[in-house]
């Protein structure tokens, strides 16, 4: 046993030791500079070392990480960030400047065009990659380019893949290859029939052209099986339209749940016609801006500890709009409750002095919010992708939607609520403490909005008019919904969520809007009362 | 002794009395017509600065004719009557000899009556959709040949070869997109590789692309239209969103995993100054085209942008945000226009708009930061065109210039 781990790494080492990650460091660099000679050899080098630094610089290079740097009496030579320290590209070695100098250092830049080429060293590189989805993008990039050069390596590769999704990806990328590179009729039919059944998008245009040119060579056998497996792709393609339109839909909806379930309940339970729900919502957006520049200070942007910006952000949004929720209830919302006109325009002046008050403060360009690092990127599952960001906008609604159900029915602040939404002077004469339940209901309605106005910063902008983008919405969830019911509130959201999204690949997104608009006004003119209406026996409703 | 001490302080006071009164006369008043308030406020209030600026350098060289430049600054706040308004009040009231102005096509095309019937002067400086020309607004702004058909020539020279056309739904984008549906029809492209969808009446194409309504901040469907469109490779997209939205929108595509190398993005509406309220990272390696870049390396841009940062930080008024300012091309060509309105108005020895219009339409030249503009007999201006990749810091590195390139408004139908 010790002795076959042993000719392992020998083996190993022999391997590794053919392509020299010294020299292609001092390749790069050279390459670079401009120092080289011959730059489709290096290229060729760069490629068949499958050395996996050179993604890595070539990724740094894009994003001017690359610097120039000329020691005093020396050349000059090329210096790379990494981890706090700067090293030197062609060697490795560590070079001891201060940050300030790295800063002020020319960035060095790569041509596009000897960008473009170096896609082909980085995917071809990129194939043997360990990781799954590097090894399926390389794949797939080097099948679509359709040349025959990269046939052998596929091939290769796909004789020793194991894992499914990276085998396929082969598969298709080979076929993909031979429909311009097949040497008999036959194998151009077989590929074409395996691309068929493997549902193969990217195909679809160049089958499609291989029915064309079918048709006027006359070949009956060939436009056949062309036919076919256009027929069968873009049947995949038509099923995947609408499972994804119902999965954006479910997305679309609970971002709608999200934004205007803070709203359900101050309008809905409390009966405030807040206009000024949005700008709580855009208080959530720029307290998470505010926390991500604490912890921009506090830890320094690359560390793991910034990632936590945005999780600590969304309680700290709560807390922060829900006490300037509870400050407005007590000084402002207090004296408007049997005065809903007035409510609507006190309210909608409110808005209009928060927007004013984010313009000073933040300025009136958009702020920036980064993606932690859990959030960036999507999942994708049989040909159906959704951004990770977008599946924690859904987890995050049914929290909130949990959240709010456990708050009232679970605790005596959800029993007093409700007893004071269906008779405030009843429960007054019971002694309930209204007045200081009405300030912790609109508190909780607060910043649920301004956790929405978080959660919202990873997929859509921050600026002093974020809100206003909402607010429409929201009162149309809650309306649709049925004033004063949660869970009318939380399918109505759903409802117009898969509704729009069904109809957007359709009509386009404006007509689209139009008709979801045209629709509800006709609902409610069916049931001016929303999906479940309130039942009372009050006279007064 | 005395006497004489007083008479000539007496005097000394009555010249300076005088030559203040004087200094009062000896001015010109020039409109400033910008939104400084509501959504448009983000783009144009660069413009108010950037005139303000050029008015100062102006007035510290000798003014124009002699006469010290009084701006009229009013606010068009985002909405399109009230551009009308203030224009017929900068026209009736203020009786400006020219006006400086406007940034969507709509308030352009609202003001325009207004500038007609007063036989008024205004200078527009954004690219816009063409089909137009009047004989009271002369465009510094970007043709349609001058900017999004450079772009499509690029792409096409690279090898793309489907084009997706995305924008908002109103004036600028639908006929932009129209015309490059006829260019890109024009090369051979077909139909079927022209992304976004087609309405057509009675045969013929009435909306070429995906339009989405301002402030639109759900783009899942539209970016999942887009991936399954570039899947094949060779496609890119044309991007004429403009504002807000196009935050949402560059979000989604870098969730989507769509990278500028597998399909490059060319956005018209996106310049140095509208970056510094998008999520740059995600822009890195789209593209850009426009007449002017920040990153343009010549001494007269150097000059331009330093003098800039200096008015910033000494005489721009308190209302001028000072950090992190930015130069683009729609601030530029409303630099340009003011010179070439000086140069005419100098020419023609009067501020009369007729004569000045007939000096702008025999050919004027300047010397600008994005290099040498003309003035055309049909109103626009012959001027460099830069293409541009975005960059990590939110400038842009310029890939390919086309020198000289004519205005030409009317391409519709000559394909």
């Amino acid at each position: 046993m010790k002795k076959a781990f042993l000719l392992f790494s020998l083996v190993w080492t022999a391997l590794v030791g053919a392509v020299e990650t010294g020299e292609i460091r001092m390749l790069l660099e050279d390459l670079a500079l401009e120092r080289v000679e011959d730059q489709e050899a290096t290229l060729q080098i760069l490629a068949d070392s499958g050395d996996e630094y050179v993604t890595a610089f070539v990724d740094a290079w894009r994003v001017g990480e690359i610097r120039e740097y000329e020691p005093e009496g020396s050349e000059l030579i090329l210096i790379q960030a990494v981890s706090g320290k700067y090293v030197r590209v062609a060697t490795g070695e560590v070079i001891q400047i201060s940050n300030a100098v790295y800063e002020s250092l020319e960035k060095n830049r790569a041509p596009r065009q000897l960008r473009r080429l170096l896609t082909r060293v980085t995917d071809t590189i990129g194939l043997a990659s360990k990781d799954v989805n590097t090894r399926v993008d390389a794949a797939l990039k080097l099948g679509a380019s359709q040349d025959p050069e990269y046939l052998p390596e596929l091939r290769k590769r796909f004789e020793v893949e194991r894992n499914g999704t990276a085998k396929k990806a082969f598969e298709e990328s080979i076929m993909i290859s031979l429909l311009a590179n097949a040497e008999t009729q036959e194998e151009l039919i077989e590929a074409i029939a395996r691309l068929g059944e493997l549902h193969s998008i990217r195909a679809k245009d160049k089958i499609l052209a291989i029915v064309d040119s079918a048709k006027e060579a006359g070949d009956e056998a060939l436009l056949a099986a062309a036919q076919k497996a256009s027929q069968e792709i873009a049947d995949h393609e038509e099923l995947l339209k609408h499972a994804g339109s119902f999965f954006r839909g479910l997305s679309t909806g609970s971002v709608l749940l999200m934004v205007s379930f803070g709203l359900a309940i101050t309008f809905g339970l409390m009966g405030i016609i807040n206009m000024a729900h949005g700008e709580f919502i855009a208080i959530g957006g720029y307290t998470c801006f505010v926390v991500q520049g604490y912890f921009s200070d506090w830890f320094g942007e690359g560390s793991a500890a910034f990632q936590w910006f945005f999780w600590v952000s969304i309680p700290v949004s709560f807390l922060v709009a829900g006490g300037i929720g509870f400050l407005l209830e007590k000084g402002f919302f207090r004296f408007l409750y049997k005065r809903p006109l007035e409510s609507l325009l006190a309210t909608w002046g409110l808005s209009m002095v928060m927007r004013q008050a984010f313009r000073l403060k933040f300025g009136a360009a958009n702020v920036q919010v980064a993606n932690p690092d859990l959030l960036l990127g999507n999942f994708e599952y049989a040909g159906i992708s959704m951004s990770y960001a977008r599946l924690f906008a859904i987890a995050f609604a049914g929290f909130v939607c949990v959240l709010t159900w456990l708050l009232l029915t679970k605790t005596n602040l959800g029993l007093y609520i409700r007893a004071v939404m269906q008779n405030r002077n009843m429960a007054s004469s019971l002694g309930i403490p209204v007045s200081r339940v009405n300030s912790m209901t609109f508190a909780f309605g607060c910043g649920l909005a301004a956790m929405a106005g978080a959660v919202l910063t990873q997929i859509g902008n921050v600026g002093p008019t974020m809100g206003q983008a909402y607010i429409v919405d929201s009162f149309m969830v809650v309306v649709v919904g049925g004033v004063g019911n949660l869970l009318g509130a939380g399918i109505s959201a759903m409802g117009i969520g898969v509704f729009d999204q069904f109809l957007q690949p359709l009509l386009g997104p404006v007509m689209g809007k139009i008709i979801v608009l045209g629709v509800i006004i006709l609902f409610l003119q069916w049931k001016p009362g929303g999906i479940f209406p309130t039942k009372s026996r009050s006279m007064d409703d | 002794m005395k006497e004489v001490k007083k008479l000539t302080l007496g005097l000394a006071s009555a010249a300076a009395l005088f030559s203040s009164s004087l200094l009062a006369q000896d001015t010109v008043k020039v409109g400033v017509l910008h939104s400084l308030s509501g959504t448009m406020a983000i783009s144009e209030t660069s413009l108010r600065d950037i005139l303000l600026f050029t008015f100062d350098e102006i007035n510290a060289s000798g003014g124009v004719l002699g006469k010290m430049i009084e701006p009229v600054v009013v606010d068009g706040a985002s909405d399109w009557p009230t551009f009308a308004e203030k224009a017929e009040q900068l026209l009736a009231q203020d009786k400006v000899a020219a006006t400086f102005g406007c940034w969507t096509s709509v308030s352009r095309k609202f003001v325009l009556p207004v500038y007609e019937k007063y036989n008024g002067l205004l200078f527009y400086p954004v690219q816009y959709e063409g089909e137009e020309m009047s004989p009271n607004i002369f465009y510094t702004a970007e043709a349609v040949n001058q900017q999004a058909i450079p772009a499509v020539d690029f792409l096409l020279e690279e090898g793309y070869t489907k084009f997706y056309l995305i924008g908002t739904d109103y004036v600028y984008p639908q006929t932009t997109n129209l015309v490059l549906f006829e260019y890109l029809k024009s090369k051979g492209i077909p139909e079927e590789n022209i992304g976004g969808g087609l309405r057509k009446e009675n045969g013929e194409v009435i909306s070429a692309g995906k339009y989405t309504p301002f402030s639109h901040t759900d783009y899942q469907q539209i970016v999942a239209d887009i991936k399954s469109f570039a899947a094949g490779g060779d496609a890119a997209v044309l991007n004429t969103i403009n504002g807000d939205s196009n935050v949402s929108f560059f979000k989604e595509i870098a969730a989507s995993g769509l990278t500028a190398d597998d399909c490059p993005i060319v956005s018209y509406s996106l310049s140095e100054d509208e970056f510094r309220s998008l999520p740059t990272a995600d822009l890195v390696g789209h593209l850009g085209c426009w007449t002017y870049f920040m990153s343009l390396d010549t001494p007269a841009n150097e000059k331009f942008v330093e003098n800039f940062q200096e008015w910033l930080k000494t005489k721009a008024p308190s209302s001028v945000q000072k950090e992190g300012r930015v130069t683009c091309s729609p601030m530029v060509l409303s630099y340009d226009g003011v010179y070439l309105w000086k140069a005419a108005v100098e020419a023609a020895g009067t501020f009369d708009v007729d004569a000045v219009n007939a000096e702008l339409e025999k050919g004027i030249s300047f010397d600008g930061p994005g290099g040498t503009v003309t003035t055309q007999e049909n109103r626009h201006l012959t001027k460099n065109v830069y293409i541009g990749e975005i960059l990590e810091d939110g400038q842009f590195e310029i890939l390919e210039s086309f020198e000289d390139v004519y205005g030409e408004p009317f391409l519709k139908g000559t394909f």
